[in-house]
Formats: C-alpha cells, sequence, structure tokens
C-alpha cells in the first residue's frame, strides 16, 4: 500500500438494506480497515459513523460501491454549504 | 477578562458523549464524530456578569462577550449586532396577534444580514488561532459576510457558492476582491469538495473545522431580543432554517441567559420556518419523527434557506420539541405575499428568508400553535435588497407620466374621487 487516508464518514441505509451484512461484504471485498464508531437503526433508517482507512484509490472505489449498492455516503461534515 | 483569570470559555465539548476537546480548530469528536460545541464556565461568568455591566458597554453583540468563544478582544466585526428590535402593531393586527417584534438583522452591519454575527465571531476566532487564509461555502449571505469581514481584517478568502444565486449575493461577494468560485453539481459532492479542501489546506474554513466558533455567535441574536424586551425572554420566537444553527443557538442564549442570572426563567417556545421546496427540518417536525430526511433537490426562491442536509437539523427539532414550539413550510407564493406583507405593514424590506419566517408565523397563529392573545418575536434575517429577483414584478408596476398636473391627475391621484380611494 502507497499512501493511506483516513476518511470519516456517516452511512445512512435505507429501510431495505438495513439487514444486510454490508460493512462486513465491504471488508471482505476491499483492501480497507472498517472502525464503526457509532450507529442508530429504527425501523426507517440505519445510521452508522464509520472511519475507513486504505490506499487512496481503494477508499473511493469502496464508497463507489456502497453507492452502488444504495448506500448514502457523506463525509462527516454532513453539510459544509451554509446560508 | 475575568479578574481571576479563570477563562469563561473553557473547552469545546461533543454534544453526544461530553467528552472535553482543547479550543482548537477542530470540529467533531473523536470518538463518535458527534459535532463539538463551545463550553463555558458558567459559575465564573455567573459571578462576573451582571445587566448593569452589560448596559455600559458599546451597542454591539460584543457586549455579550462573556458567553462568546474567543479568548481575548474581538478584532474582526467589533461593531456588529445590537440591530433594533421593533414593535409592529401594524402587522400584529394583520396577523391577528397581540404583540408582534420584529428583531431586524436586516441592517446588520456590515453585510446586511445575521451572518455578520458568526462571521464576526470565526474569523476574530480564527486570528486568535493564527489563520491567514478564510473560506467558506455558502448560499451567498454568508459568503458575503466572510468576503467583507476579511478584506476589513486583512485576510485572504476564498468563498464557494451555487452556480445559480442572486447576481446582488454574487457581486456582493465579488467586490470586496475575494476569489468567488461557484460550483456545478449537485450538493451532496459540492459538500464531499468543501471537506477535502478544509482537511488538504489548512484553511480557517468558517462552517467546517471554524464551526463550533462560528455557530455561536448566532446566540447574539437571542441575547439581544432578551435585553431589548427589557431583561425577559419572549413567549414566542419564530426563526427561519437552513441548517438549523440559528434556531438552535437562539435556544441556547434563552438557556444561557437563564442560568448565568441575567433573566428569569419563564416558560418560552421556539418554532421553526422553512420553505416547502426544501423543508428537512419542518417536514420532520411535522412526521413526529427526528430523523431528518436529506432533500436531494431543493428547489425554492429562498434559496439562502436550500440546504438539503442540514447539519443541526436533529438539534433544532430537539429544541423545538422541547420548548413545545412548532415547524411550517410555505410556497414560494406564500414567500412572495410575507416578504410584502413585512414591507407593507412594517416597512422592513427582507429577503427570501424574511418572507418564510413571516408566512409561516402567520400559518403558526392562524393554527393557533401561537394563541393569539400571547407575543411573538420573527427574526428577520437578511436584506430584500440582495434578492430582488425574487419579487421582480410581482408587487406592483411603476407608472410612467408626463410632467404636467394633468397627467399626474388623469392618471395618478384625481382630487374628486380623492375621498374613496
Ligand atoms: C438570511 C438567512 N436567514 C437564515 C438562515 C438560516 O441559518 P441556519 O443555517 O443557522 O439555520 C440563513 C443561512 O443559512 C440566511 O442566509
Ligand atoms: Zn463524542
Amino acid at each position: 500500500m502507497n499512501m493511506t487516508d483516513k476518511h470519516r464518514l456517516w452511512l445512512m441505509f435505507p429501510t431495505k438494506l438495513i439487514t444486510r451484512p454490508i460493512i462486513w461484504e465491504l471488508g471482505k471485498k476491499f483492501e480497507v480497515i472498517t472502525n464503526i464508531r457509532q450507529c442508530s437503526v429504527n425501523e426507517e433508517i440505519g445510521l452508522v459513523s464509520l472511519e475507513l482507512e486504505g490506499d487512496r484509490d481503494e477508499v473511493k472505489r469502496s464508497i463507489a460501491w456502497l453507492e452502488e449498492q444504495g448506500v448514502k455516503v457523506e463525509p462527516v461534515e454532513i453539510n459544509t454549504i451554509e446560508g | 477578562m475575568d479578574k481571576s483569570n479563570r477563562p469563561f470559555f473553557s473547552n469545546l465539548k461533543c454534544r453526544e458523549c461530553g467528552k472535553l476537546y482543547e479550543k482548537k480548530a477542530i470540529h467533531v469528536c473523536e470518538y463518535d464524530f458527534g459535532p463539538l460545541e463551545a463550553a463555558y464556565d458558567y459559575d465564573a461568568i455567573r459571578t462576573s456578569i451582571s445587566r448593569a455591566a452589560i448596559e455600559s458597554r458599546p451597542q454591539t453583540m460584543w457586549r455579550y462577550r462573556e458567553l462568546l468563544p474567543i479568548d481575548g478582544e474581538p478584532t474582526v466585526g467589533a461593531q456588529v449586532g445590537f440591530t433594533p428590535l421593533v414593535k409592529a402593531d401594524r402587522l400584529a393586527a394583520k396577523l391577528g396577534i397581540k404583540s408582534l417584534y420584529i428583531k431586524n438583522d436586516t441592517v446588520n452591519y456590515p453585510t446586511l444580514s445575521f451572518k455578520d454575527r458568526v462571521v464576526s465571531v470565526a474569523l476574530s476566532r480564527a486570528c486568535e488561532l493564527g489563520f491567514k487564509v478564510v473560506a467558506c461555502a455558502s448560499t451567498g449571505n454568508l459568503a458575503n459576510s466572510v468576503a467583507a469581514n476579511a478584506a476589513a481584517a486583512g485576510l485572504k478568502s476564498y468563498v464557494l457558492i451555487p452556480a445559480d444565486l442572486e447576481q446582488g449575493k454574487v457581486l456582493g461577494s465579488l467586490v470586496y476582491g475575494t476569489n468567488v468560485i461557484g460550483i456545478h453539481g449537485p450538493y451532496d459532492q459540492v459538500n464531499r469538495l468543501c471537506s477535502e479542501i478544509a482537511g488538504k489546506y489548512g484553511w480557517g474554513f468558517v462552517n467546517v473545522n471554524l464551526r463550533p466558533y462560528y455557530a455561536e455567535g448566532s446566540k447574539t441574536m437571542g441575547f439581544e431580543i432578551c435585553e431589548q424586551l427589557g431583561w425577559r425572554i419572549p413567549r414566542h420566537t419564530v426563526a427561519p432554517m437552513a441548517s438549523g444553527s440559528l434556531l438552535t443557538k437562539i435556544h441556547k442564549a434563552y438557556n444561557e441567559f437563564v442560568k448565568v442570572g441575567i433573566v428569569e426563567d419563564a416558560k418560552f417556545s421556539v418554532h421553526g420556518a422553512q420553505a416547502t421546496g426544501c423543508a428537512p427540518i419542518a417536514h420532520a417536525m411535522q412526521r413526529g419523527t427526528d430523523i431528518v430526511k436529506p432533500v436531494p433537490k431543493p428547489d425554492t426562491i429562498a434559496k439562502s434557506l436550500a440546504i438539503g442536509t442540514p447539519a443541526d437539523g436533529y438539534y433544532a427539532i430537539h429544541a423545538m420539541r422541547q420548548t413545545g414550539g412548532g415547524a411550517e413550510d410555505v410556497t414560494d407564493d406564500e414567500i412572495v405575499d410575507g416578504i410584502k406583507l413585512l414591507a407593507e405593514h412594517a416597512g422592513i424590506f427582507a429577503e427570501t428568508a424574511g418572507g418564510v419566517t413571516v408566512a409561516c408565523a402567520k400559518k403558526l397563529i392562524a393554527s393557533g400553535k401561537i394563541p393569539r392573545d400571547e407575543e411573538a418575536v420573527l427574526c428577520i434575517t437578511g436584506h430584500g435588497l440582495k434578492t430582488q429577483e425574487a419579487i421582480a414584478g410581482k408587487c406592483g408596476e411603476l407608472r410612467l407620466i408626463k410632467p404636467s398636473l394633468r397627467d399626474f391627475e388623469e392618471q395618478i391621484y384625481n382630487p374628486d374621487m380623492a375621498a374613496t380611494a
């Protein structure tokens, strides 16, 4: 691995994905370290704060994969635009 | 400053787990990624602050400096704030409520919106922390204020804005010689870019790594309202919501004034206002949940409030619920009507966000959420000259005549008909 990056992310799981072990799948598919810091799940939505560490491109690919599965991925700075 | 040398502003503190952090340019908790907030030594403040001391100071937002998160004296925007609180009897009659006040931040100094409050704190703190370059991402008002205040302070600035903003807001940044960057593309991608820039260049990003300082500036609107009412908390306050920060901080301001013994504890409610085309917080309130569903494509003339993923939505909802407040949302037509109502009945020309606040207040009064025999303060947060496009062609037309009395009497004012006019 060359340059490793740490990304702090919020993942939002829609109802239909809540029961799927997506973060486990992510760790199997990509060379990234996943570190969950907080999560909350109810019948509507699942929220996970996740630190993702790995090679910059590998991290990018893993985020793209998450989005393909239907997970919304945001930096922890969810909203950097203000009024 | 406190004579005992115990700093009033002590730490940053995680809003989720309460862990304390040093007062640096950081904004999320290392443990749970919760947002950091300024924490104060209220016991020390309580023994030092008094109404008389505040009243003896210049009429700016910095008269409440014990409750603001900087170490020394303010160096940027020292003249900001203390805008008029106007008793608006004609508007009260029109909306059918006993007592109504307008907190008029359309005339805030220097850039005519409440954002000068937050920027004054953020840039004063940025200077204390040694930043030379400051930046923000904004739908307009924040950009104007960062550009102006950075220019005055001699800081280099970059402001990022959506590509389709009102002319007044674009020019209102460019004129200060700042770097204005318009970004095409969906908001979530813009967000991602900004968080990358903020992480990479070590700039003072006003609403990212300086956010804990920045956000505290909004409290001064609440402090001023209390002082201007004769040192008491108003029964109802209506605030516009974009990220939800202003509303959250007005709630905090009222509670802090009670905590440090400046005002008596009293029942109060804070209510939130949004535009229907981007109302993630109001809709969550109405659904009875605190889960804020992002709005991927905001669509409203209230561009200053068009934030689809509100950072403080969750906290705003809790502030409203906890105080028995409500949230409303209004259409573009209702916003224009709100702007006109305020102009015609209080003589105040507000931007679209002000139209949202007035129109939502009207609904809250009509529904009984704000009872007609009580009092309300409306937070009017930005000037109408910045968003002229929104009302162009919707408030009457210029009537042209020749310079003759005959023309005037024929077309404009006929003294024989004046009794009925
Ligand atoms: C004029 C005006 N009013 C209100 C707001 C809402 O502020 P907040 O993001 O604190 O909810 C903004 C900007 O965000 C604004 O520009
Ligand atoms: Zn924490």
